[in-house]
């Protein structure tokens, strides 16, 4: 009954989405706006959490569901399943994902703009600042997982790991006791 | 924990003089189900269903339950005499694909009640074919 729009379009809404929350609105709190960007992955995730699990029996615990959002929630949106789950057995798991989606189109840009810095510590301000902007993209993935878990029963913070951005994102769940 | 009241049969939703008798079933219903959920049994299956056979002094009415993955109980209470189970479970299946599509309302905030038109027709909609077909 839905219908149906291009991958495209909707790689285009996530990049303008996170452009416009942070050059336009919140230019100066870029804190503020990545919140505000995990808010509406939140809601997004809880939705679609609602959505995706309406045929299948009820999960008898954490690892259930943390491996149904790895395994179908993740295929559902991405078309790919989760390539690595790790867990401590106390509460925190990475979900591991070597090729995410909104992230393999991303270059990072090695600017000269900003000329006026001085030599030796122009190398690592670039390298941060390639660290920053990927990881504003991942804030609404991040939404969308604490929404679909948080409506499952199981409330937790959700950040990214990023150790290894731009090759791979890591999501780690933290679930609060 | 939202509750869904469908009622089927010979009442409508709007019947004013039994919405007070209806939220007693409810409530009642309520009760069942968690102590159904609490119980150490492990089926693990979605289609909860709880069929009480509550009986009142003039009229008789049936009430089903069905608690969905994200902790949603739809209650639907009926005063068909004759209900099939697989009447009850086609109805459950279609009215949660119903409300899954009025929830996914980005206008919708959750844990309000839900005011969209759609949902109410397709609600009736499904209410008035689950009459027909059980009136086979």
């Amino acid at each position: 009954m839905g219908r149906e729009v291009s991958e495209s379009c909707v790689d285009n809404l996530m990049i303008e989405m996170v452009s416009a929350y942070c050059n336009r609105f919140y230019s100066t709190k870029p804190e503020l706006a990545a919140r505000r960007i995990e808010a509406i992955g939140y809601q997004v995730g809880h939705q679609l959490s609602e959505r995706y699990t309406m045929e299948r029996p009820r999960f008898s615990d954490h690892l259930e569901a943390i491996k149904f959002i790895c395994k179908d929630f993740w295929a559902e949106l991405f078309k790919k399943q989760i390539d690595n789950l790790k867990t401590n057995h106390r509460g925190t798991f990475v979900l591991q994902d070597n090729r995410f989606q909104w992230l393999t189109r991303m270059s990072i840009d090695p600017s000269p703009a900003n000329a006026d810095l001085s030599q030796d510590s122009s190398g690592e301000t670039a390298e941060n600042r390639a660290v920053q902007i990927t990881s504003m993209h991942l804030y609404f993935p991040c939404g969308i997982i604490r929404g679909a878990l948080s409506n499952l029963g199981i409330p937790c913070a959700v950040s990214v790991d990023t150790s290894n951005l731009p090759a791979s994102g890591s999501f780690v769940v933290r679930i609060k006791a | 924990m939202i509750v869904c009241i469908a009622v089927v049969g010979h009442q409508s939703f709007t019947e004013a003089d039994d919405a007070l008798k209806l939220h007693h079933i409810v409530h009642c219903s309520l009760d069942v189900i968690d102590e159904r959920v609490n119980n150490p049994k492990k089926t693990g299956s979605t289609l909860n269903e709880t069929y009480l056979g509550l009986l009142y002094p003039t009229e008789n009415y049936k009430v089903y339950g069905y608690l969905t993955n994200t902790k949603v109980k739809f209650i639907l209470v009926t005063t068909h005499l004759d209900v099939r189970d697989a009447d009850v479970r086609n109805f459950f299946r279609r009215f949660h694909s119903a409300y899954v599509d009025a929830v996914s309302n980005p206008f919708h905030v959750p844990g309000k009640k839900i005011t969209s038109q759609t949902f109410a027709e397709r609600v009736s909609t499904i209410v008035k074919s689950f009459g027909l077909s059980s009136a086979v």
